[in-house]
C-alpha cells in the first residue's frame, strides 16, 4: 500500500514569534548585507528586478517588500508527476512525501565490508529497486557514475532512473549542454514540450553556496531551467559553525536567505516557475569541521526549515534520514529514523536523502534503501496520527463486548487493522526459536535476501518506440 | 621575569587570544595583554626570538594539540590559537631574519579551476601559519596556470590544492601535469584535500600526499618536510 501525502505538522520547534524573528532577521540579511552572485546573466536578472547591484563585488541587496513580492509569485503547490499517474506527488501545506537524496561517490557492500566506486549499473539496478519500494516515493538521482566523463553524466544518470522506474525523477545536474539534453529527452518521454510542463517527469536540483554566495555555473543552470519552466529546487547547505553562525537560529536566518535567492531568481526569469524552497542545513563535526548527516541538530533544523517554508507558503524540500555510520547497526538505524521522524512530523513536503545513504552521504547501499523503507513506513505512520471518530472510539463495541471479553474476533478488528496499524516488511518480530529456527539473520542480512529477490523481479522499462526515439536522437547515452 | 613572560605566552596561545580585547576558552581573560602585547613585550624586554618562539609558541601550541587529542578543544579553539601564533609570527618574522633563522618553508595554496568552496582551504592556510610556515592563498577558482605562475615566481617548497565537488577534483589532476609540462614538479611537494578526494586519488594522479583534514595536512606537510630535508 503506498502511503504518502499524509499531513504533518504536529511537531513545531518554533513558535510563531520564533517564526516572525527568523524572518525579520532574513529581511534585513537581504537589505544590508546581500549575496554574491557570480553569474552574469543571473546578475542581470537581478538588476533588471530592481536590486542594487555592486558590480565590481557581484554583490545584490534587495528590499524587504521587493523579496516578498516575488515570493509570492511562486506557486505554493507543485505536482511532480511520474510516469504512472499513481506515483503523482503534490507538494505544499503539510503534506509529507519521502525520496532517496544524492550524490554518493560510493557502494557498501555488507556482504564483503567493503565499499567501491558507483557505476551507472549500480543506479540503474538501485533505481530498479527503489521502484518496487513503497514507501519511498519519489526517487533523487542517488550517485555519480564513476566511470563516465562529466559531459555524459547528466544525460546518462537520467536515462538510467527513467528507464527503470515510474516514480518523479530528481536530480542533480552538472553541465549545461547535460541539462538541455535532459529536458529534450524529458519532452520525449512525455510527448512534448507543453505536456513535460503539464506533467513534469522530472526535476532539477542546482545548488547554492552557504553563506549567500551563487557560484557561476549554477547561477546559468537556474537560469536555463527556469527559462523552461521545469521544477527546481535550489537548496542550501549552511552548516553550524562553518558556513552559517554556529547556533541553530543563525543557521535558519542563512539557510532561509540562502534558499530564497534560487526562489526570487526563478521568479524574476520566468514569473510562476516552479520553485521549492530547499534545505540540506546540518552540523559539522567541530573536530574536523566534517560534514554530518546524522546529527539530531539536522533534523531539528529541518523541521523548522518546514515551519518556514509554510510560513513563505513554499513547498519544501528538506533533508533527513542519513547516517554517519560506516555500516549498517544501531547508529545506521538509529541516526536514519530520528532524522527523518522530526522532517516528518513538522509536515516538511519532500524529505529527500531519506534512503539510501550513509558515511556524511558519500556512500550508498542497495541493503539500506529496504532498511529506510521499513522506517519511513513506520515515519509516515507516525505523520498520520490518530483519528478519533465514532467508529475509532468504538464505544459501541466496547459496550457489546463487554468486561472480560476479546476483540479478536469483532468485525472492526479486522476493518481497521491493517489501516491503523504498520505492518513490518523487514523487522523482525518472531519468537526467538522460530527467529534462530530461521538462520537467526540480522537486519541487514534480512535486507539483503530481500534487495535479492527484488532485483531478480521484472525490470520497468519505457515504451519501445519512446526508448527508441530517445536513443537515436540524444546523444551519448550508454545502453 | 623572563618565565614569568613566556609562560604568560604560552598560556594565551592556549587561551587563543591576540589582544588585550579578546575573550579566551576560560572566562574573565579580557583586558589582559593577549599574545601581540606579550609579544612585543618580550622583545623590548630582549628576550631571544628563537626563545620566544620554542618557550611561548610551540610549548602552547604543542598543549593545545593535546587538548585537542583529549576532545577538550575543537577546531574553533585550535583555529584561535592558530591565529595567535600565525600574529605572533608575524611580529617576530624580522627579528628572526636578523638572528639568522630561516622560516620552516613557503606553501602555495589554492582552491581548484571551478571550485568556489574555499573554507576548507581556509583553515588549512591558518593551521600551516600557526605551525610556522609561510602561506601565500591564491584564492579559489584558481586556473593551473596561475599556480603554475606563483610557483615560478615564489619558490615555494610546498602546492596544496582544494577541491570539495566532483567536477572539479580533476582539476588538481590537471594541475599537476601542467607543474611537470613547465619543468616545476620536481621543485614542489604537492598535496591535495576536499571532500571529494582521497588517499587513493591523490596516489592516482600523481600527488605527494592526502590530508582529510587540516591536522593532517599540517602532519603532512612537516612529514614530507622530513622527507626533503634528508
Amino acid at each position: 500500500m503506498i502511503q504518502n501525502g499524509s499531513v504533518g505538522g504536529s511537531f513545531k520547534p518554533l513558535t510563531e514569534e520564533s517564526i516572525d524573528r527568523i524572518h525579520q532577521t532574513a529581511m534585513e540579511v537581504f537589505e544590508g548585507v546581500g549575496f554574491e552572485v557570480n553569474s552574469e546573466v543571473a546578475l542581470g536578472f537581478f538588476k533588471r528586478a530592481g536590486a542594487w547591484v555592486d558590480d565590481e563585488k557581484h554583490l545584490v541587496r534587495l528590499s524587504r517588500k521587493r523579496v516578498m513580492e516575488l515570493i509570492e509569485m511562486a506557486p505554493s503547490e507543485i505536482r511532480l508527476c511520474g510516469q504512472d499517474e499513481k506515483h503523482d506527488i503534490f507538494l505544499g501545506g503539510q503534506r509529507v512525501y519521502t525520496g532517496t537524496g544524492g550524490t554518493a561517490l560510493y557502494i557498501y557492500d555488507p556482504n564483503t565490508g567493503q565499499k567501491q566506486l558507483t557505476t551507472l549499473d549500480d543506479l540503474k539496478r538501485i533505481s530498479k529497486l527503489v521502484d518496487q519500494l513503497d514507501n519511498i516515493h519519489l526517487f533523487m538521482l542517488p550517485t555519480y557514475p564513476s566511470e563516465l566523463p562529466v559531459e555524459q553524466v547528466d544525460v546518462n544518470r537520467f536515462f538510467a532512473a527513467l528507464d527503470n522506474t515510474t516514480k518523479h525523477v530528481m536530480g542533480g545536474v552538472y553541465t549545461l549542454d547535460g541539462v538541455k539534453q535532459v529536458m529534450r529527452m524529458a519532452e520525449i518521454i512525455a510527448g512534448s514540450g507543453e505536456r513535460l510542463r503539464q506533467r513534469p517527469l522530472i526535476s532539477m536540483i542546482t545548488l547554492g553556496i552557504s553563506p549567500l554566495k551563487m557560484d557561476r555555473q549554477y547561477g546559468d543552470l537556474v537560469v536555463t531551467i527556469a527559462q523552461a519552466g521545469i521544477p527546481l529546487v535550489y537548496p542550501a547547505e549552511p552548516l553550524c559553525g562553518a558556513t552559517s553562525p554556529v547556533t541553530l537560529a543563525g543557521n535558519l536566518v542563512i539557510q532561509t536567505v540562502d534558499s530564497l535567492i534560487g526562489v526570487l531568481l526563478a521568479q524574476i526569469i520566468n514569473p510562476g516557475t516552479p520553485a521549492i524552497f530547499g534545505s540540506v542545513a546540518s552540523s559539522t563535526d567541530f573536530r574536523d569541521l566534517k560534514y554530518l548527516a546524522g546529527p539530531v541538530e539536522m533534523g531539528l533544523l529541518n523541521a523548522a526549515g518546514a515551519q518556514m517554508a509554510q510560513f513563505y507558503k513554499l513547498p519544501f524540500y528538506a533533508t533527513g534520514g542519513m547516517t554517519d555510520s560506516k555500516v549498517l547497526d544501531a547508529q545506521s538505524g538509529y541516526e536514519s529514523a530520528l532524522t527523518s521522524l522530526l522532517c516528518a512530523l513538522a509536515g516538511a513536503n519532500f524529505i529527500h536523502d531519506a534512503a539510501g545513504l550513509m558515511e556524511f552521504a558519500l556512500t550508498t547501499c542497495y541493503e539500506k534503501y529496504v532498511i529506510d523503507n521499513e522506517i519511513l513506513g513506520m515515519v509516515m505512520r507516525a505523520v498520520k496520527g490518530i483519528t478519533v471518530n465514532d467508529d475509532t472510539l468504538a464505544f459501541d463495541l466496547i459496550k457489546q463486548v463487554g468486561p472480560g471479553g476479546n476483540f479478536v474476533t469483532a468485525k472492526h478488528t479486522r476493518q481497521f487493522m491493517r489501516g491503523e496499524h504498520y505492518q513490518p516488511l523487514l523487522s523482525d518480530r518472531d519468537r526467538r526459536e522460530e527467529w534462530e529456527a530461521g538462520g537467526g539473520k540480522v537486519t541487514w542480512e534480512r535486507a539483503a535476501r530481500k534487495v535479492k529477490e527484488l532485483l531478480a523481479n521484472h525490470s520497468y522499462r519505457l515504451p519501445a518506440a519512446i526508448r527508441q526515439q530517445v536513443l537515436s536522437e540524444i546523444a551519448g547515452i550508454v545502453d | 621575569m623572563t618565565e614569568d613572560i613566556l609562560t604568560l605566552l604560552k598560556e594565551n596561545v592556549i587561551q587563543g587570544r591576540v589582544t588585550q580585547d579578546d575573550e579566551g576558552f576560560d572566562e574573565g581573560m579580557v583586558g589582559q595583554p593577549g599574545v601581540s602585547e606579550l609579544i612585543e613585550k618580550a622583545l623590548a624586554q630582549g628576550i631571544n626570538p628563537e626563545n620566544i618562539v620554542n618557550k611561548g609558541l610551540t610549548a602552547g601550541m604543542n598543549i593545545v594539540g593535546q587538548k585537542y587529542e583529549a576532545n577538550e578543544y575543537y577546531i574553533p579553539d585550535m583555529l584561535a590559537s592558530a591565529e595567535a601564533v600565525g600574529v605572533a609570527m608575524e611580529i617576530l618574522e624580522p627579528h628572526l631574519a636578523k638572528s639568522g633563522i630561516k622560516s620552516k618553508g613557503k606553501v602555495i595554496v589554492a582552491t581548484v579551476k571551478g571550485d568556489l568552496h574555499d573554507i576548507g582551504k581556509n583553515i588549512v592556510s591558518m593551521l600551516l601559519r600557526g605551525a610556522g610556515y609561510i602561506v601565500r592563498d591564491l584564492g579559489n577558482d584558481i586556473d593551473p596556470q596561475v599556480i603554475i605562475a606563483a610557483v615560478r615566481e615564489e619558490k615555494p617548497q610546498f602546492v596544496g590544492m582544494s577541491a570539495l565537488l566532483t567536477s572539479t577534483m580533476m582539476h588538481m589532476k590537471d594541475t599537476i601535469e601542467a607543474l611537470t609540462e613547465s619543468g616545476l614538479r620536481d621543485k614542489v611537494k604537492v598535496i591535495i584535500g576536499g571532500a571529494a578526494v582521497s588517499e587513493e586519488f591523490a596516489q592516482g594522479i600523481g600527488a605527494d600526499g592526502y590530508g582529510a583534514d587540516g591536522f593532517q595536512a599540517v602532519r603532512l606537510v612537516e612529514a614530507l618536510s622530513t622527507n626533503v630535508e634528508s
